[in-house]
């Protein structure tokens, strides 16, 4: 018998050694060989992952965002000064001055000591309110999603109604009112973030409850939630990732934003958002101090969404269409007539 | 049609409705609540308790409520606490100021981001794709405010073409080349935001439609691939687009807030920030209701547009799930 064969029956039968049901394979399977101690196929994570590191952006995203955060962690062993410390008599350094390889602040403020701190703000917002967002979403999407009917009527129009009000206007509203803080402000970004989750949630389980695989569960009376946490949110988890992914991004985003509106973040603490509207301030004197800030949120914001794109693209099984598509265009632009 | 029509619309005003309770229990909800900030500090309690009782705040909540909403229905918008200003009389022309902005940066868009998107899904991965690609990431990714910082310090500061900030120059009579040299900066700053998300959109759905089969009938019969973009996979290829741009209202009401604090423009984004730092209440209110109604009327002429344009869309038996 050929190898080929063998493969596919070793790829097949993964666990179960030395079950009683070997022998009768088709094609007479040859009972010395080892069956047991192959690889299980490569599960969807592992697949995943093969085709992450395949893609080099999604790769550099991940290297920026390792870097980040381990900036942001190990922050007080980079710099000596800390990121609220003033002083005035070195207030305005130029970048590469003594001590100060970024410069300072017009009150004397190390510029990279603030910039490694702000990080650690950011990050901490953007994954915070990516889980609370996740949190909220998939509950809600999936109560509507899986009991329909009235509660569905209603959750959607409250997804309406958030999806009305600008996020940023509602966000602005909040901070004024109920102070800045930042326990708040992860609470209120999520609370303005979280309808994207429901929907997708909603919408993968309208799909899925249909499936016979839920049929069966309920069957053999598995419980509502049961079928909700076990069978149905495992297979939404794919999209609910990519979609948190890229929800990091924003809300870093809108932190810097709120922050620069001066409604985040608020002095002594820093943030990336706050240090630009410093820096417009005094944008005359020093213009480079306006750069770094940007420059950091930029990179981290797209590494996210590098992250989250290669996350996607590996999980697309349809990943192959581009090529056939680039295939098709040749095709057609060596074999048809009437084209260009 | 027109039970579509009748269903869409009553689902639009219930959706404002909820608005304004979520307004108004946000508001009444944040610590200290309207009666903090609406009567001066260092009042004794008899005479706070009067105020109270005249602004009407001594009453339960939801009699307030439907004080407010009475008010609001008469096009009443309130005062503001601090000089007992009209909300109308400041609230419109800002609407007129942002409308300016968001859509000449809107149009200016909508004219590079189709044309190019669709361009681009006629030679997918050449340079030009790759090009608007690279242009989307950094438009997704970069903090707007930041970039129109930067123009600022490139463009008016250091090269001094573009005027620094504000709508108009002051002391100079209000002209449309002033206002002209004024947009310039802002509107790059919010197109580049828009140019993002539309050239991918218009990328994508053309790209859908090219690889319909009729598309394929159509090349098999031997027109020209000109006319096969153009007339045969554009129109389909507009009817989403359509549909994006109703929903994208809320990012371009809101997304002027930050554009407008950089620049100084005298819009709504701008004024809601100050109102909101100012803590003044009915001005918050009145903002949130008005920005949030003329959303819902923007998804819903997207909605209806969509029925209208695509004959496609059957309205019978499913035409609640398609809204």
């Amino acid at each position: 018998m050929s190898t080929d064969n063998t493969e596919l029956i070793k790829g097949k039968v993964s666990k179960p050694l030395g079950t009683p049901d070997m022998s009768p394979m088709p094609g007479g399977t040859d009972p010395e060989i080892p069956v047991v101690e192959l690889d299980r196929p490569p599960g969807p994570w592992r697949v995943l992952w093969k085709k992450f590191s395949r893609n080099p952006f999604a790769m550099g995203g991940l290297a920026v965002l390792l870097i980040f955060v381990l900036l942001a962690i190990f922050a007080p062993f980079l710099t000596s000064y800390g990121p609220e410390k003033i002083d005035l008599m070195f207030a305005n350094l130029k970048p590469g001055a003594e001590g100060h390889p970024l410069g300072t602040d017009e009150l004397g403020r190390d510029i990279l000591s603030r910039l490694l701190y702000s990080a650690r703000i950011s990050l901490l917002i953007g994954f915070s309110v990516a889980f609370v967002s996740v949190l909220v979403g998939s509950v809600v999407g999936a109560i509507s999603g899986y009991f329909g009917g009235f509660v569905d009527t209603v959750f959607m129009r409250i997804v309406d109604v958030m999806n009305s009000v600008p996020s940023l206007f509602l966000n602005i509203l909040v901070m004024a009112l109920f102070g800045t803080q930042i326990k708040f402000m992860i609470l209120i970004l999520a609370f303005t973030s979280w309808m994207s989750i429901a929907r997708l949630v909603r919408g993968t389980f309208l799909q899925l409850r249909e499936m016979q695989y839920v049929e069966a569960a309920r069957a053999i009376g598995v419980s509502s939630w049961g079928i909700i946490f076990r069978h149905l949110l495992r297979n939404a988890s794919f999209p609910i990732i990519v979609n948190a992914t890229l929800m990091v991004g924003g809300a870093i985003l809108s932190e810097s934003a709120l922050s620069y509106l001066g409604l985040g973040i608020q002095a002594p603490a820093t943030s990336w958002g706050l240090m630009l509207s410093n820096a417009q301030e005094f944008m005359l004197i020093d213009p480079m101090q306006a750069v770094y800030p940007g420059f950091c949120i930029l990179m981290v914001v797209l590494a996210v969404n590098f992250i989250g794109d290669g996350i996607r693209d590996a999980l697309d099984p349809r990943q192959q269409v581009t090529k056939s598509r680039r295939r098709l265009e040749q095709w057609r632009k060596n074999y048809s007539k009437s084209g260009n | 049609m027109t039970e579509y029509l009748i269903r869409r619309v009553l689902q639009s005003v219930l959706v404002i409705f909820l608005i304004t309770i979520l307004t108004f229990l946000l508001i009444h909800a944040a610590p200290g609540g309207p009666t903090q900030v609406m009567l001066a500090p260092g009042l004794t309690p008899e005479i706070f308790e009067q105020q109270a009782k005249n602004l009407g705040l001594d009453q339960p909540i939801h009699i307030q409520y439907f004080h407010w909403i009475g008010d609001l229905l008469q096009g009443d918008l309130g005062y503001t606490f601090k000089n007992h200003i009209a909300i109308s009389d400041l609230l419109w022309p800002r609407i007129g100021n942002t409308i300016i902005l968001m859509g000449a940066a809107w149009l200016v868009s909508l004219l590079i981001a189709i044309p190019w998107g669709i361009y681009n899904s006629t030679k997918v991965y050449g340079l030009s794709d790759q090009t608007a690609s690279f242009i989307s990431y950094l438009g997704f990714a970069m903090p707007t405010f930041w970039f129109g910082i930067l123009l600022q310090q490139w463009l008016s500061l250091k090269l001094d073409w573009f005027p620094l900030s504000d709508m108009h120059t002051r002391g100079k009579e209000d002209s449309i080349a002033d206002l002209f040299m004024h947009l310039v900066l802002p509107v790059t700053v919010l197109a580049l935001g828009f140019l993002a998300s539309y050239m991918k959109y218009a990328r994508a759905s053309m790209l859908e439609v090219l690889d319909q089969d009729y598309i394929r009938t159509a090349r098999a019969k031997g027109v020209k691939e000109r006319k096969v973009v153009f007339r045969h996979a554009l129109r389909n290829a507009l009817i989403p687009i359509i549909t994006i741009l109703g929903l994208d209202l809320p990012i371009l009401v809101g997304g002027a807030a930050l554009t407008e604090n950089v620049f100084n423009w005298p819009g709504m984004g701008r004024w809601f920030v100050e109102m909101a730092t100012a803590r003044e209440y009915s001005a918050l209110m009145a903002v949130t209701i008005v920005t949030a109604v003329m959303v819902v009327i923007g998804n819903l002429l997207a909605d209806i547009l969509y029925v209208v344009v695509d004959p496609r869309v059957k309205l019978g038996k499913q035409g609640g799930k398609a809204a």
